[in-house]
Order: C-alpha cells, then structure tokens, then sequence
C-alpha cells in the first residue's frame, strides 16, 4: 500500500492535550511514511507545540477549530450545538472523505455519539460498538462492546461477534479468532434473556468461530480472542478489570515498600517484575476502534500520552491496510443491503 | 415533500422499508431506533432544509407525523 492514510485527530481532546497529541502525531508521521495527519484544534495552540519539532510540513497539518468539547458537557448537545469543535469538525473531515479515520482522547460520550452522529454507520450495521483490547495472560483479547449501546438486541451482538472476529484477525493476524459471549455461566441456559436469545444464534453463525459462554473471572486467562456483550456489562467488566489492577498494584508496592528486608526483596524482583508487566502493557495496540462506522474512529484514554496517540494513529494504518470495512461489508452481506423487504 | 424527505432519511439510517413508514408510525417502537438514531435523522433534515429542530422539541418527537409537522412549523 502507498496511498497515504490520513488521519483527524482531535487536538484537543484529553488531558495533556494539546501538548501530547501534537507530539504523538509527529512520532507517528516520523515512524510511518503513510501517515498524513491533520491536527484539528485551535491552531495557535497547536502550532505552539509544533514549533519544538522539526518535521514534514506535507504530512502534518493544522485545520483550525475554534471550540473545544469538554470531558463534562452532554454529548449530544456539544455535537449539535459546537460545530466549531476539534471532535465535530474532524468527524465531519471522515465523513466528507477527506480524512480516512479520527483519533481522540476526548470526551468518550461526545466520540461515542459523534461517530454516530456525523460520520455514520455502514449502511445495515445496527449498532456502532466500542471495542478495546485488553490484556490477558495469553496476549490480548477484544471486549465488545464497551460503548453506548447499553440496550443491545440479539442482532446486535451477532453483528459484534462478526465485526469483533474480523477486526481480531485483521489487527492480531490470528485466522478465524474465537469468539465467546460474556454471561454467569458456561452452560448454554445460563444467562439473562438476551445472552440466552444470543446463544443459538452464535453457536449456528457459520462466519464465526464460536466457542460458548465466558464468565468473568475467565477473561483474564484469555480464553477466548473476542468478548462478546452488551455495552452495560461490557463496560462493567472492563472497569472492574482496571479497578482490581490498580488495585492489585498499589497493594502489591505497599506491600513491598512495607519493611528494610521487603525492600531488599523488591529489589531483587524488580527486573523480572517489570519484564512480566511489559505483557500487560497494551499501549502499542493503540485505542479503541468504533467499529461499523463509515470510517475508523479510535478513542484513546483521556490521559493518553503522546505514545498512545502514535499508536492510535499507527493503528489506522492497519485498519486500512486490512480493509476491515470491506470485510465488514462482505461478512453482514451489506452490499445491496438497502432495505429489509 | 418533507415527508418523502424524511422517509429516505429514515430508510437510510434505520434500513426498513419505506411502506412500513406512515405518520403515526413510531420510531422507538414501531422502526426499532433508538435516541442517537432519532437524532441521526433530525440532524440529516437539518443539513437538508438548512433548519435547526429546537432541542426541547426533538426531544418530545415519538411519531413520523410530529416530525413532519415539526419541520413544517420550523420551516414556516
């Protein structure tokens, strides 16, 4: 592939954003000659930060947005009423084809909605999901959907579950992924009335490779490569996942940090620790992509630092190397795909 | 003409089929959108007629019929 892929991204959005993000938009373009990145933000800010660095002006460009969505406002009503935003007017530049995919570390309501909203679903995907990686003593696994639809229908989770595989096999390069949905139990009749409606459905899908219900405390062991849910739980799950990480962490370095020979102890362990920690480190996956959109929308963690914004922008190279919408297309069949009658 | 307008947008957005539209067809629970979908097509009404829907309004839309007569009255 030479054509270039060019990417949105939301200058402003997160934490440490302008600073960051115009930083990770340089690695990326400097580590990857098909990257075309339009910085969107405002640009006396922006080109503050670009100042500090040399690099190819033809390859990063500064589009000017006067507004900024903040993490606390409501998103529907930052998309319609801001149009002047860094998130708004970079999902406008995907919708009208002139950039291939967005990145932020903004606001996840108003990415959530905005990718919706303005740069739209593939015609005949129902639902939009939110899809991160997450570490797992096997590698990782794609948890789907940890987004907006906390609603979800039957339908919908067949959808993730084929949207899910083909972007696992794409990114990961695993041929034909397993595929699990997330319930209280493995056994086919346990769960609530829509994992119980979802079963058959998965289990006779013939574009997947189904291997059951997952409970809980088996994601971690990385049984399956794709985690199937609705947006309520899923996004439960993941937060536990991040809760009992931290907090595993912080109990793990007090305890460590407790007396002279635990010291010594952690010392001693510190290069083997560090080592096994690096598996978990996910950070080189990039953010997490909204799958089913006319587009790639990646949102990266509201602290993202200028590593994760490279590698979000890195990760839309993948995605179009990979043609991931067009195997979405051709895996739901969307190609004619107009009306139900 | 707002009507025809606002099926194909329907169409568009919620993939159904154009006869299942009428005016007292609701988009929740007759089409199966839901808040963002009903919003999606709002916002493509919006860029078509070069409107803006009153939020408090949009808000209170359950039938196809409500968000004609909402274009209407707007548009008036």
């Amino acid at each position: 592939m030479t054509e270039k892929v060019r990417v949105a991204v939301d200058a402003m959005g997160g934490d440490l954003a302008p600073t960051e993000v115009v930083k990770g938009a340089i690695e990326a373009a400097k580590e990857n000659d098909l990257v075309k990145v339009f910085l969107v933000g405002q640009e006396d800010k922006i080109n503050v930060e670009l100042a500090k660095y040399e690099y190819d002006h033809e390859r990063i460009e500064v589009v000017n947005a006067t507004e900024v969505i903040e993490m606390a406002e409501a998103p529907v009503l930052a998309i319609r009423n801001k149009k002047d935003s860094s998130i708004v007017k970079a999902m406008y530049m995907v919708k009208h084809g002139e950039a291939d995919a967005y990145v932020s570390a903004g606001s996840t309501g108003a990415n959530l909605v905005g990718g919706q909203l303005i740069v739209g679903r593939i015609k005949g995907v129902e639902r939009a999901p939110l899809a991160p990686f997450i570490p797992t003593e096997k590698g990782v696994s794609l948890l789907i959907d940890c987004g907006a639809n906390v609603d979800a229908r039957s339908s919908h989770l067949v959808q993730f579950a084929k949207m899910g595989s083909i972007y696992y096999e794409s990114v990961m390069q695993k041929r034909n992924p397993t595929v699990a949905l997330l319930s209280i139990g493995v056994e086919e009749d346990k769960g609530n009335a829509l994992v119980k409606e979802t079963y058959p459905l998965l289990k006779n899908c013939p574009d997947i490779n189904f291997i059951g219900n997952i409970e809980a405390r088996d994601i971690s062991s990385g049984v399956a490569d794709v985690i199937v849910t609705e947006a309520f739980a899923g996004n439960i799950a993941l937060k536990m996942y991040e809760g009992v990480a931290k907090t595993m962490f912080s109990t793990l370095k007090k305890g460590l940090l407790s007396s002279t020979r635990a010291k010594i102890g952690a010392l001693l362990i510190k290069p083997a620790l560090k080592e096994t920690l690096k598996d978990f480190n996910i950070d080189k996956y990039g953010g997490a992509p909204m799958l089913g959109l006319n587009g790639l929308v990646v949102k990266t963690h509201g602290s993202s630092k200028a590593v994760e914004i490279k590698n979000s922008i890195l990760q839309c190279v993948v995605f179009k190397e990979h043609n991931v919408n067009d195997k979405i297309r051709e895996v739901l069949n969307l190609q004619d795909a107009h009306v139900k009658a | 003409m707002e009507l025809e307008k606002l099926k194909e947008l329907i169409v568009d957005v919620l993939n159904v089929d154009p006869n299942e539209i009428k005016d007292d067809t609701k988009f929740i629970d007759d089409l199966g959108a839901d808040s963002l979908d009903v919003y999606q097509i709002i916002m493509g009404i919006e860029d078509e007629f070069g409107i803006k829907l009153p939020e408090d309004k949009i808000e209170k839309i359950t039938t196809v019929g409500e968000a004609v007569e909402l274009i209407k009255e707007v548009n008036d």
